[in-house]
């Protein structure tokens, strides 16, 4: 039993670790690329975190054979897993077509510049998050 | 037939319809409305089947209900199906065709939000939200407002992966994703751990949902992307999110923890949003802020326990899914600076559109946005808890700024000093005139669509009817 108990800490630890990483580097960095490295690792965290619920001490592969009657792993969440990575390898690689197509219209790659250029192209100015008056240049 | 063509439908038109177009570019732009109409006819044909028979559930492949993932087709959700589905439907009939990007992505965002709503299993309200929300990235990208789109997508990546990891945290404490199931023991998840999931659950859903912490992508993409697509992701597909937390919130959440943390989003957004609305200058982004600020509403209305909450929500949420797309659509040929709107009541006809939305929203009676905000005050003063009853003046305040700040636009419009500008096509104007005669065909049915929505809340807010199909 202490062994398992020590695999549990250790990747629940892990798992929240990466959470927790992903998160600070996705709400801190400016820059984008940045910003979706810190967004893998929290996909990483969150998939990590679902294989280690349905992770059982000892256990076999959920797959029935006949007169075998062993423990089995919880299968539902290696089947979310799988979906889960899919979705998010799709959403990092529109991230990316994004951030070209983006940095060759505007040349940079820094959120608060972007959000800049985006409210001055509308016509308004944005500074921290509340939009005024239109400068009159 | 059944309901899952509802969903299998717009997916096949969205893979069908780049096909179509290279063959024949006519045909090409009829199967967009085809599909959708369709949908409206199977959708009102459940309507009535349901009525007569009792809510329907759809076992995926035939398995029994907690293994097997399940669709559950009630009239809260069907409704909300015919709002999206006849909706799109409406914004198809603009001036633009012919653009297949756009096109495939509408029906695949359809098809993606109907999935949501009817959807009886977390996992799968998981994975239908990716596909609108990504189906929504390439939207608001369609006129290469990259930027804006790109800084959506962080924003929305992050509200998924906490939405799956609430999810997660879920089916940890309690080893079962479907919404029936859990529903039949939910003090399991009125622990620490189970709000916790709820909480994650509320940030990433509310990124669609325009909530208050995560809502700051609504501006830049509303000002930047078409008008056809402002109109629908502000005004029909952050309806659907809602929908899902208020399914969360009766089945598996209902106590007053849950309940007073939605009540706090939402009248965080519904001052936030409206303060912010009367500072923009630009139309477009008085009109994102403003539907800030009326989502909130439509938030603290879900967050009342009880049929009266869903009653003012649903409510709340057709009339705001009808006016606001309709003002989007009008800022097609205005959408500017609002100074720039000096003299744009030479135009007759538009100026009286955008006078009886504004009203309407505001909440003049007897236009149906009146009604609307009456049915929250009762619903909200009938709670006999503190909390509820201070929130009626945040509503009645945040009226009195949408009276300021429509009112004002309304006097840049008369204002005929600087030369008038271009009054827009009639072809342009045709999405905001079918809006606005669903909006007068309402006021005249009043009565009816009352009765009718109180028998859809009563029976969305009763769970055991939800749970009948169970077989424990």
């Amino acid at each position: 039993m202490e062994e398992t108990a020590g695999i549990y800490f250790f990747s629940y630890s892990g798992a929240l670790g990466l959470i927790l990483l992903g998160v600070f580097a996705m709400v801190t960095s400016r820059h984008i690329i940045r910003i979706i490295l810190g967004l893998m690792l929290l996909e990483a965290g969150v998939n990590l975190f679902l294989i280690i619920i349905g992770y059982r001490a000892n256990a076999i592969a959920p797959i029935i054979v006949e007169g075998q009657n062993a423990a089995m792993v919880d299968p539902i969440p290696q089947a979310l897993v799988l979906t889960a990575i899919v979705i998010g390898v799709a959403v990092q690689a529109l991230a990316l077509a994004l951030v070209i197509k983006t940095y060759k219209a505007y040349g940079t790659l820094d959120t608060k510049e972007l959000a800049q250029r985006i409210a001055e192209e509308s016509g308004t100015h944005v500074i921290d998050g509340i939009p005024t008056e239109e400068k009159q240049v | 037939m059944n309901a899952i063509w509802l969903v299998i439908l717009p997916i096949l038109g969205a893979f069908l319809l780049p096909l179509v177009y290279r063959q024949n570019t006519r045909v090409g732009t009829w199967i967009g409305p085809f599909i959708l109409g369709l949908s409206l006819i199977l959708a009102f044909g459940l309507w009535g089947d349901i009525a007569a028979n009792g809510v329907q559930t759809i076992l995926m492949g035939g398995f029994p209900a907690p293994v097997g993932i399940v669709f559950y087709v009630d009239h809260l959700a069907l409704l909300f199906v015919i709002m999206l589905v006849l909706g799109t439907l409406v914004l198809w009939l603009g001036k633009e065709k012919g653009n297949i990007q756009e096109e495939t992505l509408l029906l695949l965002i359809v098809a993606g939000g109907s999935g949501l709503v009817l959807s009886g299993d977390l996992f799968n309200i998981y994975v239908f939200y990716e596909i609108v929300a990504v189906a929504s990235y390439g939207l608001a990208a369609s006129r290469g407002s990259y930027a804006a789109s790109l800084r959506f997508l962080i924003l929305g990546a992050l509200g998924s992966s906490l939405l799956l990891l609430g999810i997660a945290l879920i089916y940890a404490i309690t080893g079962t994703l479907n919404l029936a199931h859990l529903a039949t023991h939910p003090e399991i998840l009125q622990g620490t751990v189970g709000l916790t999931a709820f909480a994650l659950i509320l940030i990433g859903l509310g990124v669609k949902a325009e909530l208050f912490p995560v809502n700051t992508w609504v501006p830049e993409v509303y000002t930047t992307a078409s008008a056809r697509i402002s109109a629908l992701l502000g005004g029909l597909i952050s309806k659907m999110a809602l929908l899902v937390i208020l399914r969360l919130l009766v089945l598996l959440y209902d106590t007053s923890a849950a309940h007073l943390l939605l009540l706090t989003l939402g009248v965080l957004g519904v001052i936030t949003g409206e303060l912010a609305a009367m500072r923009a200058t630009h139309l477009r982004q008085v009109l994102a802020y403003s539907s800030i600020g009326q989502l909130g509403l439509v938030a603290i209305a879900f967050s009342i326990p009880g049929p009266a909450g869903i009653i003012a929500g649903i409510a709340l949420a057709l009339h705001h899914a009808l006016v606001k797309p309709a003002l989007f659509m009008l800022t097609k040929a205005w959408g500017k600076q609002l100074s720039h709107l000096a003299g744009a009541s030479q135009s007759l006809l538009t100026t009286i559109l955008f006078l009886v939305l504004a009203l309407s929203l505001i909440g003049i009676p007897p236009l149906p946005g009146f009604w609307a905000k009456f049915l929250l005050l009762k619903g909200a003063l009938a709670t006999n808890i503190a909390a509820y009853q201070m929130v009626i003046t945040v509503v009645l305040i945040a009226t009195v700024i949408e009276t300021i700040y429509f009112m004002r636009i309304v006097r840049v419009m008369f204002n005929t000093k600087p030369p008038p500008i271009k009054a827009p096509a009639l072809q342009e104007l045709v999405p905001a005139l079918v809006f606005v005669t669903l909006l007068f065909i309402s006021v005249l049915n009043l009565g009816t669509i009352g009765k009718s929505l109180e028998i859809v809340a009563t029976s969305a807010a009763d769970k055991s009817i939800y749970m009948n199909f169970l077989p424990l």
